[in-house]
């Protein structure tokens, strides 16, 4: 347990140099957010009183050190424009987009190492071809236009799942299924077709090794040496796969909120970013660190527990 | 598998190579149909007619025109343009950054590698589209803007590659070598590492090119890239996405255009990886089958052992062939016959690549693929066993079947405890409760010797030396009581003074369980000691088997002697070691006569023409490949003189003397 503790404030440092990064490079922008929410017919006092107001005249470390001391008191700042806290803003979108995050992963996954799996098992055969065919096509695909795809024939023309929008888990669990189907779908493909190939790359060599055959000349079934001998030798690179996938997630969230219209944290980034609404943005970006922190330390604890050499030295 | 199954891999790899081509031809037509937009159609991309608006496809607009009126086709063939600028900016400055950087760290190591090091972890660290967007947003979006960050984030993964490379370069003896041979620093970087590290590096390079093609794609999708009205594959979908109730059509046009770009970039860089690597194919896992061959036709089995014993294992007829480049198949195991009684020990002994191990792993259907078995007949007791699917295999194997094999601790799975790979053993064959199978496992334990068994079960492999990995693999073996028991070179692995240990255990089991033993070995010290007859194969063929007391004082194959002869003696009079000149030829190269005769001293031109019979003698319990067996007499270890047995002591001095 305190390796995980160690871990965390271990990666404390890396996020905060990525954030005060990010933070540096927003002010060091030549974008005035004052003259934006004027427009252009405003006079150079407005755009100083409202500088004043929104505290944008102060000196560059006087506003990066009211903005991180906030932030260790859970205070992400506000919204230049509609005046919202940050953390608000998440709380509503934060659900919407873990939704969405958990479903293609999900999806991702048990497609991704099923298929890797099958077509390992059938190596040279055509059930593999088809596969790698599948997961090459897969990966060509851009979610935004498989998304499309889905919805034309799922929802345009079989009309079973909604075309876009959220319906949250409290309002309607059964509704909240629907409307994440299509969206999970779209987003996990991508990642399904990266983890296939790992997968099916990882368990040919699994399947190649000495226990493999060892274990058949026990007598043991296809299912077992699959899936118990050559599966636990074959995850590591797996997982560290999936980490990746983690953070391509994020990103692909981003683009299938727009799409799907889901009122997630993407949708949220976007507006933020035409509009320039730095704190927003900054706030996105911890929130990707934090995560693929988090994430990496995960695999880092399942590499232990996959690999009994680790656990025990 | 049959020969035309060998061709059609080879067809395929060739396949793949000319999909290559192709691909590369339909990317090359794509950048150049995008090159030459202005000379291929007249439409302005960026505006339309009003009265074209929603257009279907049409001798004017092919592809229909889009809300605005303008020419979607045209759009199409814009949009490229920007499409493969965009990627060529980003992987040009992620070559311009990631690989001179990559160099200097790899090479010089200390701070600055660790420096440039935590910057990627950092860049790495944010989700690139973030990234993306948070750095659009402080200096504005703009494909140029945008493309330069999706170039530097792809600069960290190639920095990190190509500092792999040189790290694993430096290694290489060649690298020493240039340094003490006196050229320079730099010269040496980017001379050799630069050669050796382009492979990979071209590979990353044309995946990339293809992942950029789709962010600029969805920077566009979004907003971030191109500005509105400009054509670009990625704003083309976001167009179309606001018709898609009324006209779905316009999806397809730029979603067909990215997906056929980025799956022809992309199978380009899979051709390019797989000229560097090579295929892999597993066919039917777990279970080469043994395809039956007419029977009665094949060889005599010999009698070696003792008639009245019952059969433990009989072979009859196993052949093992593999598919070959040149030679369409080659047979690497041709018609071997055993019998086996129960309580013996039978050696197949001769050198690697004679072709012995294949021969064992072939009657339990766990040859390699695409190795193709046949036997006329494989019999453990009274039961037949060839022809068996994976189910009627898997109830021979483990139960009536115990195998052992050289690597032990490569032979045990490092991720789960020996008690767990006892335990599944035992349960896999006998219906008892995992108490009962611990207390079994145990047992098995003690009787092989492994100290402290029952805490031990709890350990992993890697925590046993390789003796008692090896006793741990015997138990395991043994777990369900087998009537043969299998051991492929079990002591080869492991250090000499264990080696006597773990024949001894083998020996005394056979005695006291009174199973069947086939030991494969290369080394005449252990068939001396424990065999009761052997079995000398050479380039895959038996070439003379009977009970080993005769077969060594009286060989009857030149080969025989040959080995005889190799084998250090407790004698200081021998003068220096004889041994067989020259080596095993590969498979494809075996003549149809006498497969030894290039190497034999006695060899006449007889022995050239057609393919020598096993021969039995008179009494049945000897057999030899030899055309001359009748007329030569060759010395065996008796010959020699008194106190001639060949000494354990040099147990490591192998059967592969032939070798200089």
């Amino acid at each position: 347990m305190h390796t995980v503790v160690r871990r965390l404030l271990a990666a404390v440092p890396l996020v905060l140099v990525v954030v005060s990064a990010t933070f540096f490079l927003s002010l060091a922008s030549n974008v005035d957010p004052a003259e934006i929410i004027l427009g252009g017919n405003a006079t150079q006092e407005q755009v100083d009183a409202l500088r004043t107001d929104l505290g944008l005249d102060r000196p560059a470390f006087e506003q990066y050190w009211s903005w991180l001391s906030g932030l260790f008191q859970g205070d992400l700042g506000q919204s230049l424009y509609t005046r919202a806290e940050v953390t608000d803003l998440f709380t509503g979108a934060l659900p919407v987009t873990l939704s969405l995050a958990v479903g293609g992963l999900l999806i991702g996954v048990i497609l991704g190492v099923g298929m890797g799996v099958l077509a390992a098992t059938t190596a040279g055969s055509r059930t593999d071809r088809g596969i790698i065919m599948v997961s090459t096509a897969g990966q060509a695909a851009p979610s935004f236009f498989v998304g499309m795809l889905v919805i034309y024939v799922f929802a345009l023309q079989l009309g079973w799942f909604p075309a876009t929008g959220y319906t949250s888990l409290a309002e309607s669990p059964g509704g909240w299924l629907r409307s994440l189907v299509l969206p999970s779908f779209a987003l996990g493909l991508g990642v399904a077709a990266a983890l296939s190939r790992q997968a099916r790359s990882s368990m040919v060599i699994a399947l190649q090794r000495d226990y493999t055959r060892t274990a058949l000349s026990k007598g043991l079934s296809r299912r077992r040496v699959v899936l118990k001998h050559a599966a636990r030798n074959a995850a590591s690179p797996v997982v560290t796969s999936v980490s990746f996938q983690v953070a391509q997630l994020l990103g692909g969230a981003i683009v299938i909120e727009r799409l799907f219209a889901l009122p997630g944290l993407g949708s949220l980034t976007i507006d933020a970013v035409l509009r320039y609404d730095p704190y927003i943005i900054q706030a996105v970006v911890l929130f990707a660190v934090v995560v693929v922190v988090v994430v990496n330390l995960l695999v880092d604890l399942s590499y232990t527990w996959l690999n009994p050499k680790v656990r025990t030295a | 598998m049959s020969a035309a199954a060998g061709r059609s891999r080879f067809v395929a790899r060739a396949l793949r190579q000319r999909g290559m081509l192709v691909w590369s031809g339909i990317v090359l037509l794509i950048a150049l149909a995008s090159v030459c937009a202005p000379l291929l159609t007249d439409f302005d991309p960026n505006v339309g007619v009003f009265g074209d608006s929603m257009a279907a496809p049409s001798a004017e607009h092919w592809l229909g025109a889009d809300r605005y009126g303008r020419d979607v086709l045209t759009r199409v063939l814009y949009g490229g343009q920007v499409a493969l600028l965009a990627a060529v900016e980003a992987v040009a400055i992620a070559l311009a950054l990631g690989v001179p950087l990559g160099l200097v760290a790899g090479y010089v190591s200390g701070w600055f590698d660790k420096i440039v090091m935590r910057v990627v972890d950092g860049v790495m660290s944010v989700p690139f589209l973030v990234l993306a967007i948070a750095v659009i947003a402080a200096i504005g979006p703009g494909l140029a803007n945008a493309m330069a960050v999706v170039g530097v984030v792809y600069a960290m993964s190639v920095l990190r590659l190509v500092r792999g490379e040189v790290l694993s370069a430096k290694e290489e003896l060649y690298v020493d070598g240039l340094k003490v041979s006196g050229v320079s620093g730099p010269k040496i970087l980017f001379g050799h590492i630069l050669r050796n590290i382009a492979p990979p590096v071209i590979v990353q390079a044309t995946l990339m090119f293809a992942t950029a093609i789709v962010a600029e794609a969805t920077l566009s999708y979004l907003g971030l890239g191109v500005p509105q009205p400009t054509a670009s594959w990625g704003s083309m979908l976001s167009d179309a996405q606001h018709t898609i109730r009324e006209n779905f059509f316009f999806v397809i046009p730029p979603g067909v255009a990215i997906f056929l770009t980025v799956l022809g970039v992309n199978q380009i860089g899979e051709g390019l990886r797989d000229l560097f690597s090579r295929e892999i194919a597993v066919g039917r896992l777990g279970l080469n089958v043994v395809h039956p061959a007419p029977r009665g036709q094949g060889e005599p089995v010999v009698e070696p052992g003792e008639p009245d014993r019952p059969v433990a294992l009989e072979v009859e007829g196993l052949s093992v062939s593999f598919p070959h480049q040149d030679a369409g198949r080659v047979t690497v195991v041709r018609d071997v016959s055993l019998r086996l009684h129960r309580g013996e020990v039978l050696c197949l002994v001769g050198e690697s690549g004679s072709g012995k191990s294949v021969t064992a792993m072939s009657m339990l259907g766990l040859v390699s693929h695409p190795g193709t078995v046949t036997a006329a007949s494989i019999r453990i007791g009274d039961d037949e066993i060839s022809g068996l699917d994976f189910a009627g295999m898997r109830s021979i194997r483990g139960n009536r079947v115990g195998v052992v094999f050289q690597d032990p601790l490569g032979s045990l799975n490092p991720t789960f405890t020996v008690g767990n790979q006892m335990r599944e053993a035992i349960t896999a064959h006998r219906d008892v409760s995992r108490a009962e199978a611990d207390r079994i496992a145990v047992e098995l334990f003690e009787r092989v010797g492994i100290p402290r068994a029952a805490e031990r079960l709890a350990d992993y492999p890697f925590q046993f030396s390789g003796g008692m990995a090896q006793r741990v693999m015997i138990a395991m073996a043994l777990s369900c009581d087998p009537d043969v028991l299998v051991a492929d070179e079990p002591t080869t692995a492991l250090d000499v003074t264990v080696q006597q240990q773990v024949l001894d255990l083998l020996v005394s089991l056979r005695d006291e369980r009174g199973m069947a033993v086939l030991l494969i070995t290369h080394d005449l010290g252990v068939v001396a000691e424990v065999a009761d007859s052997v079995a000398v194969m050479y380039a895959g063929q038996l070439v003379e088997t009977g009970p080993v007391s005769e077969v060594f004082t009286r060989p009857r194959h030149p080969y025989t002697q040959g080995l005889l002869d190799s084998v250090p003696r407790n004698e200081l009079a021998t003068g220096p070691l004889a041994s067989i000149p020259g080596v095993v030829p590969q498979p494809a190269d075996w003549p149809d006569g006498c497969h030894f005769a290039d190497r034999c001293p006695f060899a006449v031109d007889a022995c050239g023409g057609e393919p020598v019979p096993l021969v039995l003698l008179p009494d049945r319990t000897r057999g030899v490949r030899c055309v001359r067996s009748g007329e030569l007499d060759l010395p065996g270890l008796g010959d020699h003189g008194p106190g001639t047995e060949p000494v354990r002591e040099h147990a490591d001095s192998h059967v592969e003397a032939g070798r200089p």
